[in-house]
């Protein structure tokens, strides 16, 4: 009964939102369902046969939750997901009534949702999952998260509503050591430790690349290399190398090798715990089949995806969230010759507070220049890279006009971008691309 | 010739951008043709001889209680410094502890070394926002507050300045910050110098004026920081 009334009122909502001529109102049905349907989401996935997967963390759970769902959908496994930008409780429900037929059945076999870190304990509660993949605890949005430990303790606490299995980057203390013990299967991904250095952890943001490493006091650099963590069992999964678009993995004791449509270094370690996840779910599958399925995935939008603009400029528009994201964009994605824009919004889904601009070490663009800063705070983001001794061409914060620019630079253009910036700029550059262009959906 | 400059905690004192102060220093030191060494402090490191400014960051409140103990016995050596004239800008976290004591939210007591005539209380909802800061000597000042302590100014302790925008020390007297000598404690994050690089300057003025050098720096033009400020200046909470 509740998988109907849902259901139907879900459905009656969004298509309510869409004749008063509003774009797909995401969050409007959940709401009024959330209201008045208690228990509808718990009552209308406790049918699927294969359960509810939940992937969280504050970095890569867009791709990643694409990789998964790709690769079990390529396995013959009919999956529901929820749309990109509704990770909230409510999106999820908007999600699920608009998939479900209106008697309230849900034609798939196993939902895989991306989860913001904040709702993923409230979300896990709602409808509990069988298994719970957690990518990394980060410095993000802290002026609504307050501190990490907090995001840790979302994270975690969504692990343990877990009733199959956890899915955890073991190279991220905060999160593997809140993992399960006890109960559930417990499946680690990592890179190997040679790589660490390319992925940071939340704590080693700070010290690094201020200019100011030659001059450290010694006593520091014996201090920094003590590090008396205990040492975590071998990851399941690890990331083992990589150069270009190539990657190599290892699964238990197999090492493959893979050429992936999406690129930068933070998509293998994504690759990994995909990997990881889906190995677990379908452990019959061959490893070299999921690893071919895996490097056919394409970039999630504004993640990497490429444009190509009638006056033949080739734009990548990258998200940035934070200091982890941003490095890794930066290592990633700026080579010889490559225009670098940097766009910055501080509107509440951007994060309100830019401190975290300051974590970002902008030393691998040394010795070049950004070409335009632009959004909300343009001028801010100048004044940080002047910092870093980076020269800026231009500061445009109109967006509109920034594209203007950027449309009028042939060459390779790399767009790092704050996320609200990151939809208009999608926008805009999807309107203006040449037809069949856009490298990813 | 050479500065020293102390960052106190840099692993655990960290989280909001505070790495900006650093950097902040370091490079105006550099751009009038000074050469600023980095000292990082951390838990059981003694801080340097030479110390001529003190830098502190804002961290997890876990972190808060890992550092107490250390902060303790560095305590005499920190008032040294204070007496001595030394600048220092302890921003958040460092501040509080820096104060004479910080009762968190679950009623536990934390003891601070009193550089500062300040309590701190633990509060369940965070004040987090944009600020804007009226002070005497440095102008207004611009940053993003995130705290959950609220702080109370024994009765001579001076404030940093008054609150144009935001909560400061706790919401309700419309202080911000405290200042003891040339040790100033604060809530602004932002990071805060490179914001207000008038502050930056005078930090760097006045460890060079106790090093018996010309206290007057030569000015920097500066552009983006005008049109940053007069962003700042129009900001909401
Ligand atoms: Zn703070």
């Amino acid at each position: 009964m509740r998988r109907l009334l849902g259901t139907l009122t879900g459905k009656a909502v969004a298509a309510a939102v869409r004749l008063r001529g509003r774009s797909a109102g995401q969050a409007m049905p959940g709401r009024v369902v959330e209201r008045l349907v208690p228990g509808y989401l718990a009552a209308v996935l406790g049918q699927l046969p294969r359960g509810v997967v939940m992937v969280t963390g504050t970095n890569g759970k867009t791709t990643t939750t694409k990789m998964v769902v790709e690769v079990l959908r390529a396995n013959g496994l009919r999956v529901l997901t929820n749309a990109t930008g509704s990770n909230m409780t409510r999106g999820i429900i908007s999600s699920v009534s608009q998939q479900a037929h209106l008697t309230g059945r849900l034609p798939f076999d196993i939902a895989v949702f991306e989860l913001d870190e904040a709702y993923a304990p409230q979300v896990a509660a709602a409808a509990p999952p069988t298994w719970v993949l957690a990518l990394n605890a980060s410095r993000d949005q802290l002026d609504r998260f307050g501190e990490v430990d907090t995001v840790a303790r979302l994270i975690t606490s969504a692990m343990r509503a877990a009733g199959t299995g956890v899915v955890v980057n073991g190279d991220d203390p905060r999160l593997s050591s809140g993992a399960p013990t006890t109960g559930v299967q417990v499946e680690r991904f990592g890179v190997a430790p040679e790589l660490l250095r390319y992925f940071p952890r939340d704590d080693e943001l700070v010290r690094t690349g201020t200019g100011a490493a030659t001059h450290m006091a010694p006593a520091t650099v014996t201090g920094e290399l003590e590090e008396a963590a205990p040492v975590p069992p071998a990851p399941g999964v690890e990331l083992l190398a990589f150069d270009g678009d190539r990657a190599r993995y290892r699964v238990g004791d197999q090492e493959l090798d893979a050429r992936l449509q999406v690129t930068g270094q933070h998509n293998f370690q994504n690759g990994a715990a995909a990997l990881a996840l889906v190995h677990a779910l379908l452990p019959d599958v061959p490893v070299r089949t999921l690893v071919d399925q895996l490097a056919d995935v394409r970039p999630a939008f504004g993640r990497g995806q490429v444009y190509t603009l009638p006056g033949g400029a080739h734009v990548q528009l990258n998200l940035v969230k934070n200091p982890a994201s941003f490095r890794q964009g930066l290592a990633s994605y700026v080579r010889e010759g490559t225009t670098v824009v940097v766009a910055v919004n501080d509107l509440v889904a951007d994060g309100r507070d830019l401190s975290w601009l300051w974590d970002v070490d902008f030393s691998p663009l040394a010795g070049r220049e950004v070409a335009m800063t632009t959004g909300i705070r343009a001028v801010d983001m100048a004044l940080r890279l002047r910092y870093d001794d980076v020269p800026v061409g231009r500061i445009e914060p109109d967006l509109e006009a920034a594209v203007a620019v950027i449309a009028g630079t042939p060459g390779e253009t790399v767009v790092f971008s704050t996320y609200t910036a990151m939809l208009r700029l999608h926008t805009m550059l999807s309107a203006s691309a040449v037809k069949g262009t856009v490298t990813a959906r | 010739m050479t500065l020293h400059l102390v960052h106190l905690y840099p692993d655990e004192m960290n989280t909001y951008g505070d790495r900006g102060n650093r950097l902040t220093l370091l490079q105006r030191a550099r751009w009038r043709g000074l050469d600023p060494v980095v000292h990082f402090v951390g838990i059981g490191d003694d801080l340097p001889d030479e110390t001529d400014l003190v830098l502190g960051g804002g961290g997890q409140d876990s972190a808060q209680a890992d550092i107490q103990a250390d902060v303790l016995r560095k305590g005499d050596r920190l008032h040294q410094l204070v007496r001595d004239g030394v600048p220092m800008l302890m921003v958040c976290g460092t501040y509080q502890l820096l104060g004479r004591r910080f009762r968190t939210h679950e009623g536990e007591e934390i003891a601070g070394i009193g550089v500062f005539d300040v309590e701190t209380i633990g509060g369940d909802r965070r004040l987090i926002g944009n600020a804007a800061v009226q002070t005497e000597a440095f102008g207004t000042l611009y940053g993003f507050e995130n705290h959950s302590g609220r702080t109370r100014l024994g009765a001579d302790q001076q404030p940093l300045g008054k609150v144009l925008r935001g909560n400061g020390n706790n919401g309700e007297d419309g202080t911000e910050g405290a200042r003891t000598g040339n040790a100033i404690g604060t809530y602004l994050h932002g990071p805060l110098l490179p914001a207000n690089p008038v502050l930056a300057d005078a930090l760097l003025s006045l460890a060079l004026a106790r090093r018996g050098e010309p206290a007057q720096l030569e000015p920097i033009d500066e552009p983006l920081v005008e049109r940053s400020r007069a962003e700042a200046a129009s900001r909401v909470y």
